[in-house]
């Protein structure tokens, strides 16, 4: 036996492996694919439920190490030994894959642990916020979905981030972790998909999780017996938890703060029920990087992708080959285009003082024209609707036509393909083929005026400043679907923002140029820093100050930024060629089209693109809405 | 009245700035910002994580008023001094930290670039006095 044969860097950690899979731990099932150089096997593979073993560590230590196992690992003499004393094969590759031996056979081979056992471990708490209100809404719809997390969501995802369930409890989970990161991992994984599941059912019907993760010394009886106050703290985490949110100690935050890519908040620290010390809270908010990372390892959301993509691909090609044969050079042609101003209103709007409505369950005043009591009672339940971003404001539903002359001018779109982006930035890049169905945009970007509209109905938080006919601005992504559910409320039409691919095509309005009226900047065209003189830098000019482009679309460059509903991708690998919207299910960072008066020549050019955290305001943001036709 | 006369301009001095700076939302003294990744002079090779350090403030989102809390904005090439008066631009070489992000994937085209970082308040304005981070070189492969 030659022992001056070291363990190469790759094959040490495979031996010490083993043995910390057969003996230390004891209780994991698992199944891993374990490369030891240039022989390879496939084993550890047991449970405990059933005590078995297969006993291929002694086996390929002899016929796979040539006898140098000593060597290899230190602890193989003493694998060796209780191998011999349960009589496992010592060699024959064929029969280590056969025999299965009980490792409890022996009462003196290595014993397993018994009794309870401390261990240091990363426990999550979940439960589902305002329970006992979905309950009674709907028992059996409720409870069928959330088995159906269970299955779907909770378990796939506790296996994939090794993650051991403690026990279901009424509405929610607990759940260990070898690793603080896994466990930050895995809840935000489960927080995201929910986002997912939540997004097509109406507000009173979301399932919310609060999430807590605490890092702390447990005492284990049984895989579903732990105690400890590392246990209590994650559950008071989660209980001070906002729905949708994940809270993490101190102790974790210190562990995933350089390894997961997110955003903290720290919240500082906070007495909990029936802890002594004050534990030091933080909030994750997951940032688009680590969640793409988490998504790769997601099979099922990936072969869907592929599913969706070929299916883009095999019709998009054989629509494209279709209008290609029909309609050679279709020339866009603007409908239901008029000349006049949109808002024209000379009275001006029944504004009550654009009050923030920052209390969602505040009912609408008297004299407000927003009531609608039959479904108020509803939205009370504070827990689901506290500090929700979207659509708190917007939930109060209100059916109040709002007068013609505040509904924003729309202008047909036809239908037709262009050539989207451009070679001047590496993120308009490649420029790709789409196909546009047609559609309807607003004439303008909309207008302080209009937005006030939607801030007296209740229907708006953000109290936009500046002149009436000035776009409004300083808004968020988030605020913006506010607006857009409102409309689409009072007007009966589905309002949305447009897509980043309609908003290109319109802005281009049937050219190719760099720009809608050529290749070359020129003055009175657009409001941009540089694009004119003189140049006013400290606000916007008023919504068609400006020629319209070749479809009558005003401010279509310049002015302001305009949001668009997709989501930012670095450049346009995997665009859609159909023009729809191109998002993930909840991305952090949004387009902005257009440019601001703030910016120079370049981003008033239709292709330029830019990004914007979603739930942020900035000065220069605003909007034009749109619909399918 | 050598003396008073003495405070009077120091106290035109002291009071000049402050007034140039009154937009922005009052910094304590001690607060320091930097560029924790990539050392000043690094070479790195395709994309990479720029880390922000904030020392003597916290890092909260844009809109958030906490006090001595604010959000990052990354100068990338940006040679024109920041105006104390106006928001922190927003455009492509202004890269704005609004959820409160502490790190980002950065990717430059080859060749030197500088970096700089400026602590924006609640509306995106800088603080007062400036926060701004040593400018530092790095080259890209």
């Amino acid at each position: 036996m030659d022992r001056s044969a070291r363990p190469t860097a790759s094959e040490r950690p495979l031996c010490v492996a083993a043995l910390f899979e057969c003996f230390a731990r004891g209780r994991a099932v698992t199944r891993s694919e374990v490369d030891g150089g240039e022989k390879s096997f496939t084993a550890v593979h047991y449970r405990i439920e059933e005590p078995i073993v297969r006993p291929l560590f002694i086996a390929d230590k002899e016929t796979h190490f040539g006898g140098q196992g000593d060597a290899f690992c230190p602890f193989w003499k003493f694998i060796v030994a209780a191998g011999r004393f349960l009589d496992l094969p010592m060699s024959d590759a064929d029969r280590t894959r056969g025999p299965i031996h009980s490792i409890r056979g022996g009462r003196d081979g290595p014993p397993p642990p018994e009794g309870p056992m401390r261990r240091l471990a990363a426990i999550l708490a979940a439960d589902i916020s305002g329970y006992s209100r979905l309950m009674q809404l709907d028992e059996e719809g409720t409870h069928a979905r959330v088995t159906r997390h269970r299955r779907e969501l909770i378990e796939p995802n506790l296996a994939e981030y090794h993650g051991k369930l403690i026990t279901y409890t009424g509405d929610g989970f607990l759940a260990m972790f070898d690793s603080p990161v896994e466990a930050v991992r895995c809840a935000i994984v489960i927080q995201q998909s929910m986002v997912g599941r939540n997004a097509s059912l109406p507000r009173d019907q979301w399932i919310l999780y609060r999430i807590g993760i605490n890092l702390g010394d447990v005492v284990v009886v049984a895989p579903s017996e732990v105690y400890g106050d590392g246990l209590n703290i994650a559950v008071r985490l989660e209980g001070i938890a906002d729905p949708g949110d994940v809270y993490v100690s101190g102790g974790v935050y210190e562990q995933i703060k350089n390894k997961l890519v997110c955003a903290y908040q720290s919240l500082g620290d906070r007495q909990v029920k029936n802890i002594t010390d004050p534990v030091s809270v933080y909030r994750v908010l997951p940032d688009p990087a680590a969640l793409s990372q988490a998504r790769k390892k997601r099979w099922p959301v990936a072969l869907l992708a592929v599913l969706v993509a070929c299916n883009i691909a095999i019709f998009g090609g054989l629509y494209f080959l279709l209008q290609q044969r029909q309609t050679p050079n279709q020339a866009p042609t603007v409908a239901a285009r008029t000349e006049s101003p949109a808002v024209t209103a000379n009275t001006p709007p029944p504004l009550p003082t654009p009050a923030p409505a920052q209390e969602p369950e505040e009912k609408p005043k008297g004299g407000s024209p927003a009531s609608a009591p039959a479904q108020a009672p509803q939205e009370s339940a504070k827990e689901s609707t506290k500090e929700s971003t979207n659509e708190s404001a917007a939930s109060a539903p209100v059916t109040t036509p709002i007068p013609a002359q505040l509904a924003p001018d729309m202008v047909s779109i036809p239908g037709g393909a262009f050539s989207m982006g451009s070679d001047d930035d590496p993120s308009e890049k490649p420029i790709h083929r789409v196909t546009i169905k047609s559609f309807a945009i607003s004439k303008f970007p909309v207008t302080v005026r209009e937005w006030n509209a939607c801030v007296a109905a209740k229907g708006c938080s953000y109290p936009p400043t500046g002149k009436d006919d000035a776009p409004v601005t300083n808004l968020s992504w988030t605020d913006t679907q506010q607006f857009v559910e409102w409309l689409s409320k009072v007007t009966q039409k589905p309002f949305r923002l447009p897509t980043e691919a309609e908003w290109e095509y319109a802005a281009r309005g049937g050219t190719k140029s760099k720009f809608w009226w050529g290749d070359q900047l020129q003055a009175a065209m657009a409001n941009c820093k540089g694009c004119n003189e003189p140049y006013e830098t400290s606000q916007p000019l008023n919504v068609g100050s400006f020629k319209p482009n070749p479809f009558g679309l005003y401010d279509m460059g310049g002015n302001i930024h305009q949001w668009v509903a997709d989501c930012w991708h670095d450049n346009y690998q995997g665009a859609p060629s159909d023009g729809s919207v191109w998002v993930e299910h909840d991305c952090l960072s949004r387009v902005i089209r257009s440019g601001s008066w703030k910016n120079d020549p370049s981003y008033v050019r239709p292709s330029n693109r830019d990004h914007y955290d979603a739930t942020v305001r900035y000065p220069t943001h605003g909007l034009r809405v749109a619909y399918s036709q | 009245m050598r003396g008073t006369r003495a405070i009077l301009a120091a106290a035109l001095l002291t009071g000049l700035p402050v007034a140039a700076h009154s937009q922005g939302t009052h910094a304590p003294g001690d607060a320091f910002l930097y560029i924790i990744w990539p050392p000043d002079g690094t070479t790195v090779k395709g994309p990479f994580w720029c880390r922000f350090g904030l020392r003597g403030m916290g890092v909260t989102q844009a809109g958030s008023s906490a006090p001595n809390s604010g959000h990052h904005h990354l100068l990338i090439d940006v040679n024109d001094p920041i105006d104390p008066n106006e928001p922190i631009p927003q455009d492509k070489t202004h890269l704005h930290f609004g959820a409160g992000q502490t790190e980002a994937r950065i990717d430059l085209p080859p060749g030197k670039h500088t970096l700089q970082l400026v602590l924006g308040d609640a509306k995106h304005y800088p603080f007062n006095p400036p926060l701004i981070s040593k400018k530092i070189t790095i080259m890209v492969k």
